[in-house]
């Protein structure tokens, strides 16, 4: 087909684009959570938080859709997760799941076999709601996607027969390491890297690009969007998976707006255009956001303690998404993926 | 009396320049054409002078003002303005209104009424469909309207992308009727055109664009010359 | 059966209000204002901390302090953003939004602020055995009052006529001699204004207010100028006014399953976006042109 050559050397493998990131992630929460039990739960959520913005990054990255709709996938993949795994005990006697539908109560999986469940329910959610969603085009997409997350979440906000309604969800079995999480975030970091290589990847930014031009060369623009969609939807069932898996409990406010926002501002902070800008924007933001929180609590930060009043945090969070969106729209990474810094470059072509 | 000179003009999008160095300078009450094979810069050229495409480098001036860079809303007041490729009307507003806009541009409020009553001689179809929504109009009504609406912002130089485009002849005959007509009260034109023949009958001077450049200059007679012509368009060494 | 009437167009008149003033801007820049909601809960506080004063001294302060707010917003934020995809000036809103909040948060706390304002508007009017709201009335008498005099405003004036111009096509409206800096700055002054109104009419009837008090309004009045029609002003007045009317017979319909009516409402949003992807009054399907 003619796609091929459409698009043909916009990317190629290199291994620095994924190693550096790769080594980044994988060095950075070994370092920081061995220093303290605090940090390595802020390294747990950092980690969940990174597969929300790579799942992210492969829809709105590749097709320049913006997706408001992904905290439903998450929704589901937490309540999939925090289902399976909380005990029969606290899904008989918990006053908010005293109406909890029979088969959900008998539902029960080990930890590997629910993120498994949650991934592939996450999956299916975003392939069906996808079917519909993927046919329309710019704003009236970004509405719709919204619209999804309003739906989910005031169906699970108040139907007490799928869950635990406005109440959580306690006693979900929590990841005992660091292990479990970050192998995940790593392998889904690969599959990423490599669907934004594929054909299919080049071929949805070639439609991100020119919608007009790219349907007269014969991509099913409709098509390649939905596989991209159901693609980030296993990731964001996966996202929200873990972070019940992290917290130990689900409860659907989690997952919302704040959650929707926070992702979002991590994948355009570091740029959505690639791997290396999603991982530069959920490094940034989560690591500005927990010095704050540290010095709001007044504890040290490399020996450096500043007083902060409780709320500079999110203040500073928000505001950072707008200076540099307007200092730099296409986020810190500038939509490329890492390079190796010159001097490294000259020495490995020598 | 020098109105329009142009002085070593750069122009293009983000990265690509598509004019590079052009000058050239026109006389108040001149009528220049410009044509070019498709995708040489002469919609950029126009666009630029009129202040929708930022310049990257060289001057611009309107009787001795520099206007290079600045705003096309402060461009127009300056007195110059642009009928753009493609006429541009607003479909879903009215005629009148359409009229309307273009007094936005225009200094002189106190004689608003005289010159719409002045267009409309002109073009009777402001009179004729004033209410209609002006995507009900014809090609070549819609051409009328563009001119008109131009012309209400009184501009010194009135500058013309592609005025014939998609008329039929008849239609086009009227249109540069209406042109000449525009010239003889004093407005100096500076038209692009892709039919040569009918800009060489009309313009003063030709000048021929390819590749972002001012290729060749020719004066009425040499542009009427055919051979001439071609040689200035597909260069030297193309013969019949 | 009155009562229910006037409750749906007094909600669908605010709505569209609200629309509109998403609509003016979206028109003249491509940019959907998620911080329009801190319009509206800015210019709730005003009459909320002016509660002491006559209710129109609160007001006209409140008017003021919100267009003044939306026009620093667009000097200071989106001025700098021209021209760069819509969907980044989307999370910027999104962002600025946000900020705002926390903003509001520091300064008037995270619980709501209440105060009594207007109280004769919570009686109620009698005829002949029918009885409605003082609240349901004005409010649909001033939304319709004010939608008329928005339309005397976009049809009739210079401004109007370079807004619509401006909505269609920037560029060439510039190359009219249309300012375009004056027309924004006035769009954003404008939809100021009308985001004091819905401020005021939500805060009558709900004075309680917190930093999240227009979020709701204001992504519901998104949907509206989506379903209307983004391209077009009419169609973003209307398109607020069917979501207004349904979520206001889905609230008196539904009894105990009105929880649900957001669900409801989005819904009936999916389906006529799946029928209608330009919206309403969209001419067929265009493409964006951004």
């Amino acid at each position: 087909m003619f796609t091929k050559s459409l698009v043909k050397g916009l990317t190629k493998f290199s291994f620095a684009e994924l190693f550096i990131p790769l080594v980044v992630v994988a060095s950075s929460s070994l370092w920081l959570s061995g220093r303290s039990t605090s940090l390595l739960l802020f390294i747990k959520f950092t980690l969940c938080y990174l597969m929300m913005v790579l799942s992210l990054q492969v829809f709105v990255g590749n097709s320049g859709v913006l997706s408001f709709g992904h905290g439903s996938f998450a929704m589901v993949g937490a309540f999939v997760s925090g289902l399976a795994t909380a005990p029969l005990m606290i899904k008989q006697n918990a006053m908010a799941l005293s109406n909890l539908w029979q088969p959900l109560v008998d539902f029960k999986l080990n930890l590997g076999m629910s993120l498994l469940a949650s991934a592939f329910a996450g999956g299916v959610f975003a392939a069906f709601t996808g079917g519909f969603l993927m046919r329309l085009n710019g704003l009236a997409a970004g509405i719709a996607t919204f619209a999804l997350l309003g739906i989910t979440y005031n169906i699970l906000f108040n139907n007490n027969h799928v869950g635990p309604s406005n109440q959580a969800l306690p006693g979900v079995s929590q990841f005992s390491n660091l292990t479990l999480p970050l192998v995940l975030v790593l392998l889904a970091m690969i599959m990423v890297y490599f669907y934004n290589l594929s054909r299919a990847g080049r071929t949805l930014r070639a439609t991100r690009e020119d919608n007009l031009a790219s349907r007269g060369l014969g991509i099913n623009i409709i098509r390649v969007r939905w596989m991209s969609f159901t693609f980030s939807g296993v990731l964001a069932g996966l996202a929200g998976a873990m972070y019940a898996h992290v917290g130990g409990a689900v409860q659907v406010q989690d997952y919302y707006l704040g959650f929707t926002f926070y992702t979002l501002a991590m994948l355009i902070v570091g740029g959505s255009a690639s791997l290396w800008g999603a991982v530069l924007g959920t490094v940034v933001v989560s690591g500005v956001s927990q010095i704050l929180l540290m010095w709001e609590q007044s504890s040290p930060v490399f020996g450096i303690t500043i007083h902060l009043p409780i709320g500079t945090r999110a203040i500073v969070i928000a505001g950072m998404l707008v200076v540099i969106l307007l200092w730099r729209p296409n986020g810190i990474s500038n939509g490329s993926e890492i390079k190796l810094p010159n001097f490294l470059r000259k020495i490995k072509a020598s | 009396m020098q109105i329009l000179e142009i002085e070593g003009l750069n122009s293009g999008y983000g990265k690509v320049d598509v004019l590079l160095n052009i000058s050239f300078t026109m006389k108040v009450g001149q009528c220049f054409g410009i044509v070019g094979p498709n995708g040489v810069g002469k919609s950029t050229l126009l666009q630029t002078i009129a202040g929708a495409i930022k310049p990257k480098s060289g001057s611009i001036k309107l009787l001795g003002n520099e206007i290079s860079g600045k705003n096309p809303e402060d461009i127009v007041r300056s007195g110059l303005a642009l009928v753009p490729e493609g006429r541009q009307i607003f479909s879903g507003l009215t005629v009148m209104e359409n009229l309307q806009l273009g007094l936005t541009g225009r200094v002189d409020k106190k004689t608003s009424h005289q010159a719409v009553e002045q267009v409309a001689e002109l073009f009777p179809v402001i009179t004729t469909h004033s209410k209609q929504q002006a995507g009900l109009l014809s090609g070549g009504q819609q051409q009328q309207l563009a001119i008109a609406r131009a012309l209400i912002t009184d501009p010194k130089v009135l500058l013309l992308d592609e005025p014939s485009l998609g008329l039929a002849p008849n239609i086009i005959n009227d249109l540069f009727s209406n042109l000449s007509r525009i010239l003889e009260a004093g407005t100096t034109l500076l038209i692009v055109e892709q039919r040569a023949n009918l800009i060489t009958k009309f313009a003063d001077e030709i000048l021929v664009m390819r590749d972002g450049l001012i290729q060749a200059r020719l004066n009425k007679i040499d542009a009427q010359d055919e051979n001439k012509l071609k040689e200035a368009y597909f260069g030297a060494g193309v013969k019949k | 059966m009155i009562q229910t009437i006037l409750n749906a167009l007094s909600l669908g008149g605010t709505y569209a209000l609200a629309s509109l003033g998403l609509g003016l801007v979206f028109g003249v820049m491509r940019l959907v204002n998620f911080a329009y909601s801190e319009l509206i809960t800015i210019a709730a506080y005003t009459l909320v901390m002016t509660s002491q004063m006559p209710i129109i001294v609160g007001f006209l302060l409140s008017v003021v302090v919100t267009s003044i707010a939306a026009v620093l917003m667009e000097l200071l934020v989106y001025r700098r953003l021209r021209g760069v995809a819509p969907a980044i000036m989307l999370v910027a809103s999104f962002g600025l939004s946000k900020l705002l909040q926390q903003v509001y948060e520091l300064c008037f706390g995270a619980l709501p602020r209440s105060a009594s304002i207007a109280p004769w508007m919570s009686g109620e009017l009698k005829f002949s055995g029918v009885s409605i709201t003082n609240t349901s009335l004005i409010t649909a008498l001033l939304t319709i009052v004010l939608l008329l005099v928005m339309r005397f405003l976009l049809n009739k004036t210079s401004f109007g006529i370079q807004l619509k111009a401006a909505s269609a096509d920037f560029r060439t409206a510039r190359l009219l001699g249309v300012r375009a800096n004056h027309l924004i700055t006035l769009s954003f002054a404008m939809s100021g204004v009308l985001a004091a109104f819905v401020g005021a009419i939500l805060v009558v009837g709900n004075p309680q207010v917190e930093p999240m008090f227009g979020m709701n309004m204001t992504i519901l009045a998104l949907v509206g100028i989506v379903i209307g029609g983004i391209s077009s002003l009419p169609g973003s007045a209307l398109g607020g006014f069917i979501v207004g009317v349904i979520l206001s017979l889905l609230n008196t319909w539904l009894g105990n399953g009105r929880v649900y009516s957001y669900s409801w409402l989005f819904a009936v949003v999916f389906i006529i976006l799946l029928v209608r992807p330009g919206g309403l009054l969209s001419k067929g399907q265009e493409m964006e042109r951004v």
